[in-house]
Formats: C-alpha cells, structure tokens, sequence
C-alpha cells in the first residue's frame, strides 16, 4: 500500500509538470493556431537559463526563479512570435510545423553550444529535505509545490478566458483575426501575449522538471511529446482535457516504473524502456479512439508558385546527368571525402521519400529515420547476403509499417500525423532499436547489395548505386505525379473537400501516399550498406531530414536532392572547417562546427520569410538551361572538361572545386541569356552578351588558376574564399549583362481579379483588358492620347 | 431568348420519385441552429431552386446533404437509399455532387486536369458502382479523353483549357467546378451560387446549360443570388430564412408570398421596387437585375 500510495504520488507529481506543459501549449495552439513544436524546448531553454542564474551565477531562489518564469521566457515567446510565427500565419500545415520543428532543433543546437553537454549541471531541488507525512508515506515539499503549482495556472487560465478581456481576445483571434482588428482588437499584441504566456508555462514546467531529473537538453525537449500526447486528450484545444491527460500518462508511467520489473520481456524485446514509451503508446490509443476530423469548405488559396511538373524527357536526362556528375566527382574524391557525400547521397534518398508525401499530397512525416531503420535492421537480419529480392522484402515490410502507423492519424488533419511520427520515432527508440536484441552494441551493419557478381563493397560503387536509385525513383516519382494517382494527390493537397464530394476516399488515398514514402525510406536503409548508429534512428535525427527537405523545396526531385545534400553537407562543412579552421573561424568564441549543429534549424526557420523552398527560386535560373539546347551543351562540356582536366592531373583538385562551384553559381544560370536570341520583354538596351561571357570565362580561368591548394592552409579560408569569388562572379556578370534571369520567366497569363492587386499594372494588362472589353488597339490608344500625352508617354506600370 | 431552351418541366422523367429526398434536417452549432427541421424534394429531371437572405442556412444545408458535416439530426436519401450515415466520398459515389460558394478548384492544375481528376476519381470508383450516365453527352457513352474535352467544350472553356486554375477569375473558375463535378457524373447536382462572377450573357448561356442537363434526366439544387436566373430556370423554389422553410412552390407562388418579401427586404417590406423589378424582369426578359443579398435592394 505504501508503495502504490509513493507511486501515486510520485505519478501525480509528474502530472502536474504535464499539465503545467501542455496548458502552454494548448493556450499558444488556441490562440495563434501554430502548433508549437518547439514547446519542449522553450521549457529546456528556460531550465539551463535557471541553472545558469541560480548555480552559476549565484542568484537566490525566489528572484532566479521570478527572473526565468516571469520575465526572461515572456519576453523570449514574445520576440519568436513577432519575429518568426507572425510571418507563418496563414501559411500551410506543412511550413508551420517545420517552422516550429526548425526552431526546436535550433534551440536544441544553441543550448548545446552555450552549455556544452560534457559538463554536468545539477539543479538543487526546491525546499531540499522537507517532507511531509501522507498516510505513512514522506512527500518532498517539492512535489506538493508543483501539485500546487498545476492548480493555481488551471484556476489562472480559466479565469484569463471566461473573464478578462485579454482572455476573450485571445480566443477571438483565431477565430478571426481580421474582424477581431475590425472590432477595435490588436490582434498581433494579442498574439505575442499569448506566446509569451505559453512560454512562461513552458518555462515552469521546464524548471520544476530539472529539479527531478539531469539537466539535458535532448531528454528536456523530448519531453514535449509527453505533452503531446497529453494535450491531444483534449483534442489540443481543452484545458481540461489536457490535465485528465495529464494525470492519466503520470499515474501510468510512474506505475509502469513501480510495478514492471525492467527485467521482463515479451519475445525480443524487454520492457525496461516501456514508461520511455507510454506517450507515444497513450498518443496512438488516443488518436484511435478520436471521431473522424470533419471535413471544412473554406475557400481555396491562390499558390504564389505552381510547382511545374518536368517532363519525363527532362527528369530521364536529369537523372541520367546525375549519375555521371556524382560519378565524376566521386571519381575524384579522398577516400573520406567520398565516404561523407556517399552519405550524403544516402540522405537525399530520404529526402526524396518525403517528395510524394510532403510535395505532392501535402501531408507530412517527422520519422522517416526511423523507417530508414527498420528498412536497415530488417535487411541486416534477412539479407546478409545483399540479394535484391531481400530489399523487395524490406521495403514491403515498410511500407506496411507506414500505413499501420499512419492510419489513425491521417483521419485527422496534418498536425496529427506530425504527432503521430513523432510519438511513433520516440516509441521505435525505446521498444526497438534500444534492445539488445535487435541492434547489438548500438550499432547495425547493414549487408552491401550485391548483384550477382558485382558486389557493392567500395564507397565509389555505393555512391554510384544510391545515384542511380535516386534518378531510378525519382524518374519514377515523376512518373506518378503524372499519372492519375499523382494529379489526385495534388487535387487532395488543394481541396480535401472536393476531392471527398468526388467521391475520392482521402483516408485510403493518404494511408497509400504514406505507405509509399514510408518504403522510399526503408529502402534507403537497406541500400545504404553502411553501419548506422542506433541513435541515427531517433526522432532528434528524423527531424532535420524533414526541414531539409522542405528547406529544399519539396515538390521537385531536385528539392528533395538539395535537401539531402544540404543535410551531407553539414557534416561535410564540420570536417573541412575542424581540420584546421578553427582560431581563424572562431566568432564569440564559437568553433565553427557549433554553429553548422544548428544551422539546419536556422535554415527551416527562413522558411517563414521563403514558404516555398530554395528548389524553386533556385530553378528559375536553371530551369531556362533546361529550355536552351545550346545552354545544356555548354554546361555539360565545361563540366567535362574540368573533370577531364583534374583526372589527368592538368588542375588540382582545390582548383577544380573552385572553378566548378564559379560555373555552376555564376556560368550556368546566365548561359542562357548568353546564348540564346530570345530577348526577355520590355527590354530597353540588348543585353551585353560578349562582355558578360568574357567575364564569365576570366572568373573560371582564375577560379583554375588561384594556388588554392599552396597559398591557403585553412580549408575553411578555401571554402569561404570560393565561395566569395562565385558568388562575386555571378553578381559582376549580371551587372556586365543588364538583364537578371527572373526577366526570361513566362508570364502566366494575368488574372483580372488580381491586376493591380498582385503586381504593378503593365502595359500587356491594359491591352488585354481592351481586348476583353472588345475594343480594338487602336480605339485603345485613342483613349490613351485623350488622357493626356504625358500620361500616354508614361509605361502604365509608372501609373499607380 | 428565353425561349430557346427546354423548359424542366417539359421533362418527361420529371415524374419519377425525388432523386434526392431530405427530411427534417436540423443542424446547430453550438447555440446557434443553423438550419431547423428542413425539408426538400429535388426531383430528377428538374432544377430545383433553394434561396433565401445571406446566412439562412442555405450552404449548411449542402454541407449536410453531401456529409461534410454531420447534421444533429434529419434523413437524407438518395434514390429512395438512406444515406444519413454514410460519409462524403460514400455518398459522392451514391450520386450526389456539387460545387462550392467559396470556391475548392484544384488551383495548381490545369483546367482540363481539374475535369480530368474528376473523370478519374469516378473511375476509380464506378467499376464497383455504377455511375449515373453523362447527361452533358445525353447519356452517350465517350471515352475519357472525350469526355473530358465535351465538358471542356460546352462550359466554355476551351480557350483557357491548360491554364492552372488558380490563375483564372472567379466565374471561370465557378465553371470548372461544374465541369470537375460533371465529370463525376452525378445523378443529383446541388449547386451553391454557380452564376456569382458571370456576366449577364454568361448568366443566360449558364441557364440555357442548366436546362440541358436537367432535361436529360438531372436532378439539380440550384442555390443563387441571382434572381433573375432563378426565376427563369427552375420548376420549383424553397426559400430559407434564418435557417426555417418559409416558402415552397412554383417561382410565381413564391414571388408573391409575403412571408418572402418581408424576409428579403428584413421587415418593412416598403421598399419592394427591387424585388418587384427583379420578379417581374424574370417573368418576361432578362433582366440586368442581380443582387446578392438582403442589403442590395436598399
């Protein structure tokens, strides 16, 4: 008895901290409609800063914790608010999430370079060795405080709602922003008190658990998918719900951690870790037993940029382009070199998993690691011979997994099936690759394919594999968008509803769109013939593919291969920057390699300015080269000739990076204006195209010729300085040609409801307007000359 | 003009059971009841009309006869089936389809893939259950790329056919919905302003196609703003206001039914001129009359 009455306790304790948790999170959901993500790591945040304030610096109690809870956090959800949610509102399920998962693994990598982890930091308890008597069992005074604590803010919040007109405000403005700014509301205070508020209960939860447990920053921001799974109880917009949940999943773990001996097991897998994974086993059975999601006409959003859909013609020769490029360039690399962009490669087989998930139908994943690993641990045990028939096998099995995994979520909308991967990433960790059944030593050798007598052992024939299976299904993903499943898929991420009323079935639609990602995955694992950690499968892993990915812009292939390789770059970048950068890279005294750990999360959070991805801004530029023959010739030849030149030892391998990074960056986009006669519109002088293309060619030449390789000892002096001549080259030679590549867009034919709306009126509006209304040309300049010859001189844009 | 078109009453299947049967259906959300205890007959082989003052229920009505919301309680029957329990894609493939107030186009697709994942959804289906047959083609059977390019066609829209349709103004982009959910080949259409965005010759031509489709055998809801056009094509009108049947039956009983003007006109009823002009233009001509709501006639 007494011990079921500790448990009880101890449980209860720890449903107050949840509670406390997912208030917070309830409260930033229901009054900006973000999702915060990053909520556990805002509480993380808030426990080192109460660590370095009252441990290190000395601060009493009481005012470090008043200083942390009431002030520091406030202010901190506050700036994030104004500075990075207030740009994603209105933005799709997709940004906003990666937007708050970004800021997550940003803070997580700050965290860990302001407090580096090998230093251990304990956290008094509050009122150490004060007890209470409760029927026989001695309570820490601690504990009663955050029983105490959780009521207090369930009585606070409740009142801040029903009765103040703070509170009444915050709920309206998600319901309407625009008619709470009508009736006189300020909605974008409004919503920065909100985050503020959020973060403070964040803050507090992150505190009182710190006293319980050691300060670390993954396990503190992992716990955000307790509160998860605790919030969804209430549907993740009930304060009530949410605190049932919260002393559901409390009792649970803490009676778990009473009563199950660790020792136990069923079959390969022992339960030592089964309180690790009750949130993710609570957030299934509760997504389970929720009614389906209705359905909502809303009206459908204009896209600011259709993603063009490539002919397979061009996908066949991308693809194709690939494999040699990557074949080309591995040919040339040291062995460790090739080892990290094989890697790499690897990666934006992931990446590219998420293309008809994400990309095409909307929906989205944070646990495509984790199907890597099923797909690496399955094939580890089935394949050891690295038959091909056993990844058919693998990636079947996957794909199972995916749709199991997938279905209770996706009869809800995307923000479950985010929940959802996360819990399932968090669930595989402790009940499947932490046993030492199945991964032995924390680590898996997953068998290299071999294909009859050719057996994939080398890192070159690796690389050369996974960039063929890449162009293999990313030709294939092409393929599909084209075909009718694929412009169903795209149908369903513009309007569920209508697809519905079509008689389309979303949930089987979405269960299969998720299947097929979750396969894409697991054969990237099985193909990888390389060994994995146990831990490459958790979620902290799982979380930059996604970002990346979307980063990339993840309705093209060439989106998912910019993510992926963004992704192999950065461990790439750490070794070029470690090897001997560090004293001249060192800024507030931060080695370079801390800052590219949070660079990913840097780098999602910019999505709230560019919602679109790097893929689309950057094809602009590339995508003419795909429209000009001449332009694709000469980049395919320059690129041959450099290669050509470094194999044979004409050029060093410096100087062939620099001067490939000079023609990709500042060659190849402009070629087209180069060479191609079409003149973009209203051009006044002829591009300088002789001039440009005499730059261009100096700026390789002395890309080749710079001693990259004896002047520069650093290579991280080398990147950055290859970097500034591209980026110098590129900026030189647009100005030497006049014209910008943006200028040879197409102009999709102008919508009249958006004339004037969307962009400046231009002269081709006007006449298509005459046009429309019937009038001839020349009836339309008679019109013009009546209004006034200065005004007729004037290009209609200069007339707003 | 007016004249020229087949008049739905004229139908021959216009006599068979309603297609489409609603009985006693009531929805609230929260305190608010939004529609109470409505009921509605939308035969086969005519255009049934559904009007009544912004906010009376109308689009709440769609959203419950086709399942995208659930209704606190009432019938709904398709073809003398029960389809009260079934979900929105269950009952789409039952027949029922629609186009929306607030548009729901495919905006990043083309006009012509927007029809053509229609046609494609229903095939999907159809070889389980069979779909009602293409009453723009008369009941003939096409082939699908044929079938697409007589949809494409006969709403107008074959000059802007490969344009994204995001990119289109709002009454072509109301077309393409009517071609997308043509495609389906329902056999009851319920229509949630179609004619808002079109011009007056648009409106005229939109009718006329109306009447095409009804009289090959579909059954059709029409909810419009447009009076004019209403009074013009449809059999029989049922008029909602705050969320209550007030008025039902021919266009010429319901213009002169005083529960409606006063509705209209929100009380007075002394300013009648615009319903008087409206109601009469429809009669006779048509009209350039075409208000969009309660506060328009002031």
């Amino acid at each position: 008895m007494d011990k079921f009455l500790t448990f009880t306790i101890a449980g209860l304790s720890s449903a107050a901290i949840y509670a406390i948790a997912a208030s917070g999170l309830v409260v930033t959901y229901t009054t900006s409609g973000i999702f915060n993500f990053a909520h556990g790591a805002f509480g993380m945040m808030a426990a080192f800063t109460y660590w370095q304030v009252h441990v290190a610096w000395g601060v009493p109690t009481i005012p470090a914790v008043i200083l942390v809870v009431f002030v520091i956090a406030p202010i901190f959800g506050a700036v994030i608010e104004r500075v990075i949610m207030r740009g994603i509102e209105g933005a799709s399920d997709v940004v906003k999430i990666v937007v708050t998962v970004s800021l997550m693994v940003a803070l997580l990598g700050i965290a860990q370079v302001i407090w580096p982890q090998n230093v251990s930091r304990p956290v008094p308890p509050f009122f150490e060795g004060r007890f209470v008597e409760l029927f026989g069992v001695r309570v820490p005074w601690a504990r009663l405080m955050a029983l105490v604590i959780a009521l207090v803010v369930a009585g606070g919040l409740k009142l801040l709602f029903t009765r103040t007109r703070l509170g009444i405000a915050m709920r309206a403005v998600v319901d309407d922003r625009s008619l709470l700014q009508l009736n006189g509301g300020r909605p974008g205070r409004t919503a920065m008190l909100s985050w503020g508020l959020g973060a403070g209960l964040a803050a507090i939860s992150g505190v009182l658990y710190s006293t319980e447990q050691t300060l670390s920053a993954i396990t503190l921001t992992l716990l955000v998918v307790n509160t998860y799974a605790v919030a969804v109880v209430g549907r993740l917009r009930s304060l009530p719900g949410a605190f049932l949940g919260a002393v559901i999943l409390g009792l649970a773990q803490s009676y778990v951690t009473g009563y199950i001996n660790p020792g136990l097991t069923i079959g390969p897998i022992a339960l030592g870790n089964l309180a690790a994974a009750l949130p993710a086993i609570m957030l299934f059975i509760v997504l389970l037993v929720q009614p389906e999601e209705r359905l909502r006409a809303h009206g459908v959003e204009r896209p600011r940029n259709p993603i063009r859909v490539p002919s397979q013609t061009v996908a066949i020769v991308g693809g194709v382009a690939l494999v040699v490029v990557l074949a080309a360039l591995g040919s040339l690399m040291s062995a460790s070199d090739l080892v990290l962009v094989t890697k790499g490669a690897g990666i934006a087989l992931v990446t590219l998993s998420l293309v008809p998930l994400t990309g095409y139908a909307g929906q989205i994943s944070l646990a495509q690691m984790t199907f890597v690993g099923i797909g690496a641990v399955a094939m580890a045990a089935w394949g050891a011979s690295g038959s091909p028939l056993a990844v058919v096998l693998v990636v079947a099995v996957c794909a199972v997994v995916g749709a199991v995994v997938a279905l209770p979520a996706l009869r809800l909308s995307g923000i479950y099936l985010a929940l959802a991967t996360a819990a399932f990433a968090l669930f595989c960790t402790a009940m499947f690759f932490n046993q030492q059944t199945i991964i032995r030593a924390g680590s898996v050798q997953v068998p290299p394919l071999s294909f009859g007598p050719l057996s994939i052992n080398t890192d070159f024939r690796q690389l050369v594999l996974t960039a063929i299976v890449f162009a293999l299904l990313g030709n294939g993903l092409v393929w599909l968008r084209r075909s009718a499943w694929g412009r169903r898929l795209t149908a369903m991420k513009d309007s569920p509803v209508a697809c519905a009323t079509l008689g389309l079935n979303l949930t089987s639609t979405k269960v299969g769109v998720f299947a097929l990602s979750a396969a894409i995955a697991g054969a990237g694992g099985a193909m990888s013939g390389r060994t994995f950690t146990a831990d490459s499968f958790s979620l902290p892993a799982s979380l930059p593919v996604t970002m990346l990915a979307v980063v990339g812009g993840i309705g093209s292939i060439a989106g998912a291969f910019i993510g992926g390789m963004l992704l192999g770059a950065i461990p790439i970048a750490s070794t070029i920057f470690a090897a001997n950068a560090i004293g001249i890279f060192r800024f507030v005294s931060l080695p370079v390699t801390n800052v590219l750990s949070f660079t990913p999360g840097l780098m999602g959070i910019s999505l709230g300015r560019e919602p679109d991805g790097a893929a689309p801004q950057i094809a602009v530029g590339y995508r003419a080269v795909g429209d000009s023959p001449p332009a694709l010739v000469v980049s395919a030849a320059g690129a041959v000739a450099l290669w050509v030149a470094t194999r044979v030892g004409v050029i060093t391998k410096w100087s062939f990076f620099a001067a490939l990074v000079v023609f990709v960056v500042a060659v190849v986009p402009l070629l087209p204006l180069i060479l191609t006669p079409r003149l973009p519109e209203d051009q006044a002088e002829p591009p300088r195209r002789v001039a440009c293309a005499i730059w261009l060619a100096l700026a390789t030449i002395a890309a080749v010729l710079i001693p990259w390789a004896t002047a520069i000892t650093s290579n991280g002096v080398r990147v950055l300085l290859v970097l500034v001549l591209a980026a110098l080259s590129a900026r030189v030679a647009i100005g030497v040609l006049g014209v910008t590549p943006e200028q040879l867009r197409r102009p999709l034919p102008p919508s009249p409801d958006l004339i004037g709306v969307d962009r400046p009126l231009s002269r081709a509006d006007a006449i298509e307007a005459t046009h429309m209304m019937g009038l001839t040309e020349d009836e339309f300049e008679a019109e013009v000359s009546r209004a006034g010859a200065d005004v007729a001189a004037a290009p209609v844009g200069a007339l707003r | 003009m007016s004249a020229s078109f087949p008049t739905a009453a004229a139908s021959p299947v216009a006599a068979a059971a309603p297609a489409l049967r609603v009985r006693d259906l009531s929805v609230r959300f929260g305190g608010h009841l939004a529609v109470s205890s409505v009921d509605l007959d939308v035969p086969a082989g005519r255009i049934s009309g559904l009007i009544g003052p912004n906010g009376a229920g109308k689009t709440t009505t769609f959203n419950a006869i086709c399942g995208v919301i659930t209704p606190t309680s009432g019938q709904v029957e398709l073809g003398g089936d029960d389809v009260s329990k079934l979900s929105t894609h269950q009952r789409a493939r039952r027949g029922i389809g629609r186009t929306f107030q607030r548009l729901e186009v495919f905006s990043s697709l083309s006009v012509r893939d927007n029809v053509r994942v229609g046609l494609e959804i229903r095939q999907s289906w159809s070889r389980r259950r069979a779909a009602a047959p293409q009453f723009l083609a008369g009941g003939a059977e096409l082939s699908a790329d044929d079938e697409v390019a007589l949809i494409i066609d006969r709403l107008g829209l074959v000059e802007v056919a490969e344009v994204p349709v995001g990119s289109l103004p709002t009454g072509q982009a109301r077309k393409v919905e009517l071609g997308r959910a043509l495609a389906a080949r329902p056999s009851v259409l319920l229509l949630d302003e179609p004619a808002s965005g079109l011009d007056e010759q648009e409106s005229v031509e939109f009718g006329a196609l109306l009447g095409t489709l009804a009289a090959s055998g579909l059954a059709i809801l029409l909810v419009e703003h447009d009076i004019a056009l209403v009074m013009r094509v449809c059999s029989e009108l049922s008029v909602l206001n705050f969320g209550q049947l007030i008025a039902h039956g021919t266009p010429e009983q319901v213009q002169s039914n005083a529960a409606v003007l006063d509705a209209y006109l929100g009380g007075g009823g002394n300013d009648a001129t615009a319903v008087e002009r409206a109601a009469v233009d429809a009669g006779v001509n048509v009209s350039d009359t075409s208000w969009s709501g309660p506060g328009a006639p002031s």
